[in-house]
This record gives C-alpha cells, structure tokens and sequence, in this order.
C-alpha cells in the first residue's frame, strides 16, 4: 500500500537486443477484450519500426479492512495476480517484437495513474488505446483523455478500433 | 426527543439511537464490517435490556452488508458454492443459537450469558487489532513479510470432498460448514453479522483467497442476519421495530460516510483507534458484570 508512489516498483528494464530508436510504445493492460488489440498494434509497430512496448496494469486500490494481516495479504495477492497477468503479456509482446517489454504496475483509479505515469515518465512517448468494438462507447480511458483535455496531453495518442482483424493491424503498422 | 421503544419497554433519545446507527454504520463502511458487535454492546450499554438488544443488534448488518454484497457481486468476488455451504451451516447455526437464546432467556440468565460472550469475544479482538497495528505502526520503516498461511493441515484428509472453482480449492466440506455453523450460533447469540470472525477464518482455516473472501463472507452474513432477525422476532419476540428503523436510518447514512473517507485514511491509526474502542466496550461490560449492583435485590415480573 504504501510504496505505490515509488516510480522505481515493479518495473523491470530489458537488457536484450538494444531498440532501433528509443520511442515507447504504452499499452494500458485492463480486462477488456479490445486490449489485445491495443497489445498487437504496438507490437506490430515495434517490429516494424522499432522501439519498445510498456505495459501499465493499475491495480484496484486496497479497500482498508478490518484486520492488518488481512489487507496486507490482500494487497500482496493483487500484485502478485498483476504480476502475473503482465509477465503472460510479455512473453506475447516478446514473440512478435523480440524484445522484452517494460512492465509498469500502479495503484489507483486508471485514469489517474495513467495521468500520473505520463507525466513522471518520460519514456513513454505514445500512448495505444483500443477503442471498444461494440456500441457503448469507446471506453472510459478514451473518452476522459480525448475529450476536452486532449489539447493539455503530454504525448500523442493512437486510437485502435477493437474491431481491426490481424490482417488488418498487419496492413496500417 | 423521546420515542417510546414497545418492545423494549422504555424511552430513548431518538437522536441518541441515530447517532449511534450513524457512528457504527460509519465504522462499518470504513471497513467493510457490519458493525453489529460494536452496535449491540452500545444498547445493552445504554440500558436496552440485552435481549432486544441482541435480537435488534443482528438487523443492523443486514442494511450494511447488502449494498457491499451488490457491489461485490458485479465485481464477480463471490464464491456462491463456498457461501451455499458456510450458509447451509450458518442456518442450521442460527437456528440452534435462537433456540438457546430463548433457553437461556426462560432462564432468566440472557443479561449474563450475552456479556460473558461479549466480553471474551470483544476482549480477544480488540486485544488482537491492537497488538496487530501497533506492530504494523512500528514496522512502517521496516519492510516486514506478511505471514504465509499453511499450505497443509489435517482437514485436508476429510471426506466429501468438493471443488471450489472460484476460490481455487478442493477441500472437504466440512470445515466451511463447520465454520458457517459456529459464526450462526455467535450471530444469533450476539446479535452479529460475524463478518469480522468469519474473514479470518476463511483466510486462514480454509485458506481461501483474499480476493473472494468479502464477497462470500458477505454472502453468508446477509442470508444468516436476516435468519437470525426473522427467527428472533418470530420465537422470542424481541426484535423492536422503532429501535431497529432508527438505527437502520443512522446506520445507512454513517456508511456512505464511511465509504467515501475509507480511501484517504491510514488504516493503522485508524485500527488501533477501533481496537481501544472494543477493548473500552469489553472493559465496560465486564466492570458490569463484577461490581456490586446498586441495589442488591430486585423484585420483578418474571417472563
């Protein structure tokens, strides 16, 4: 709980094949099915075009609870859960780029640890969203960026329609 | 303002009661508990007589514990197989516990019974919260590693097996029925929702992950609270409808407050805070049940 505002936690920089040009690529991991989407597209443009993928995962913040012993474990259980969900992730991003991708994990509401990262990192120099496929609404994390802030952003965004087949994320990357 | 309790037999400041509802529901959202083992000790200490306040004292967690098991269902965090089983023991607990409650009530010995429970049950817990945060507070600059839970125990050689997908387990069912059955008969004996007792034994005894263990705890406390209160009023007739509406009305209120201000506190402080607070309660009670009565022999009606 207490060491989510350390920049340093949870990330693990790749020491394999050096990046043509040093732009990251950030990928939000959540648990939509557009995501993968997102994932494959940054990918794709590494391969081709060299740089690196983040992935952000933003945990749900720890509630407090009753007993101590049992908010820590809780805490503990939910790192190690986005651990894991990154760590499966980036064995994918590795097969298509090559390269292992830098793992981000924060705590807190998304929009806001993703506001938070953008503006410590500076890194990551385009931010890949995937919007939602069916009608609702291309998610909340487009719709709050790209919305009457989106001139105050620190970096470019690309929007990936969730709908695009891999033919079609081969073609425009 | 007084409002005469009819069941209860006796006036109370309604704002006395509000408040009360508010600070307990307030508690109650701020850590996700249903607040009864504070709110029961509360009455009888402000002269509710025991078994009202036992068979009132349940109700309470039902309004907490509904609007977090909703939230916790749209998350997906309950087990529903592990909460049909902790309930298939918590209503046959219950059941049991309303029974002796009204044993002891035709004894004429609830008043006792109700605070020795109350004493060793609040005495253990407040003792254990505080000597947990006051750890948790000195280790702060440390960086000290959470207890692993055992890996193996003797239960795991029970039979009946069954498969808990969400939790992950494959245990026999007799220790979650086990648990249910106990945390029934303290529900319907301290007018409690049990979700304090039952989080840690989850964890622990049946070693259940953290994620799903509110939810499911939640699960079983509203289905065995409501038992508890329908039992209640049907077999000993004590559960008074003024008292619990306006306990009900704080209490709803105290925990939205509650909810919203849980994010931006330290949980330690807080902690140790709640941790003095039972073991006062505890305290109190027993001070109650070791003084010398102010008078010595009473003449009543018996029931």
């Amino acid at each position: 709980m207490s060491d989510s505002g350390n920049p340093a936690t949870g990330e693990s920089a790749a020491t394999a094949t050096p990046a043509k040009r040093d732009r990251v690529f950030l990928v939000v991991v959540d648990d939509s099915p557009e995501r993968a989407v997102a994932l494959r597209y940054a990918s794709l443009r590494v391969r081709n075009g060299g740089g690196r993928v983040a992935l952000l995962r933003v945990m749900e913040p720890a509630e407090p609870m009753f007993w101590a012993g049992v908010g820590a474990m809780m805490a503990e259980e939910r790192r190690e859960e986005a651990e894991k969900v990154l760590s499966g992730l980036a064995a994918e991003v590795q097969e298509i780029t090559g390269g292992m991708p830098i793992l981000l994990i924060r705590e807190g509401d998304p929009r806001e640890a993703l506001e938070a990262l953008l503006a410590e990192d500076p890194r990551i120099s385009i931010l890949v969203l995937a919007a939602a496929a069916d009608g609702g609404g291309p998610g909340p994390l487009i719709s709050s960026l790209v919305g009457r802030n989106a001139g105050r952003l620190p970096l470019p965004v690309t929007i990936v329609p969730g709908g695009l087949s891999d033919a079609e994320l081969e073609r425009v990357t | 303002m007084q409002v005469y309790l009819p069941i209860a037999e006796m006036s109370v400041d309604a704002l006395l009661l509000l408040g009360i509802g508010f600070g307990v529901g307030w508690l109650s959202g701020l850590f996700g508990v249903g607040g009864g083992f504070l709110l029961t000790p509360l009455l009888i200490l402000i002269g509710i007589p025991s078994p009202v306040a036992v068979a009132s004292g349940a109700n309470q967690t039902i309004g907490a514990s509904v609007s977090g098991l909703i939230a916790q269902w749209r998350r997906g965090n309950v087990d529903v197989r592990m909460g049909l089983v902790l309930l298939a023991g918590g209503f046959t607990g219950s059941a049991l516990g309303v029974q002796l409650f009204a044993a002891l009530r035709k004894m004429g010995q609830v008043d006792l019974a109700v605070a020795i429970f109350y004493v060793v049950v609040l005495g253990t817990v407040g003792g254990l919260m505080v000597m947990e945060s006051v750890r948790a507070i000195v280790q702060r600059r440390r960086t000290g590693g959470t207890p692993k839970r055992h890996e193996h125990f003797w239960m795991h050689g029970l039979p009946w097996k069954m498969r808990f997908r969400k939790s992950r387990l494959y245990i026999s069912v007799i220790p979650p029925a086990l648990v249910g059955f106990a945390i029934g008969i303290l529900s319907a004996v301290m007018g409690v929702g049990g979700g304090f007792m039952l989080v840690p034994a989850m964890i622990y005894l049946l070693g259940m992950p953290t994620s799903v263990v509110v939810g499911t705890s939640l699960f079983q406390v509203v289905f065995v609270a409501t038992n508890v209160t329908l039992l209640q009023a049907v077999q000993t007739g004590s559960v008074d409808v003024v008292l619990t509406m306006l306990l009900l009305v704080g209490g709803v209120a105290g925990a939205q407050f509650g909810a919203a201000f849980g994010s931006k506190l330290r949980g330690e402080e807080m902690r140790a805070l709640l941790g003095l607070l039972v073991l006062g309660v505890a305290l109190s009670l027993l001070w109650g049940l070791v003084r010398r009565p102010d008078k010595l022999f009473t003449i009543g009606p018996l029931l």
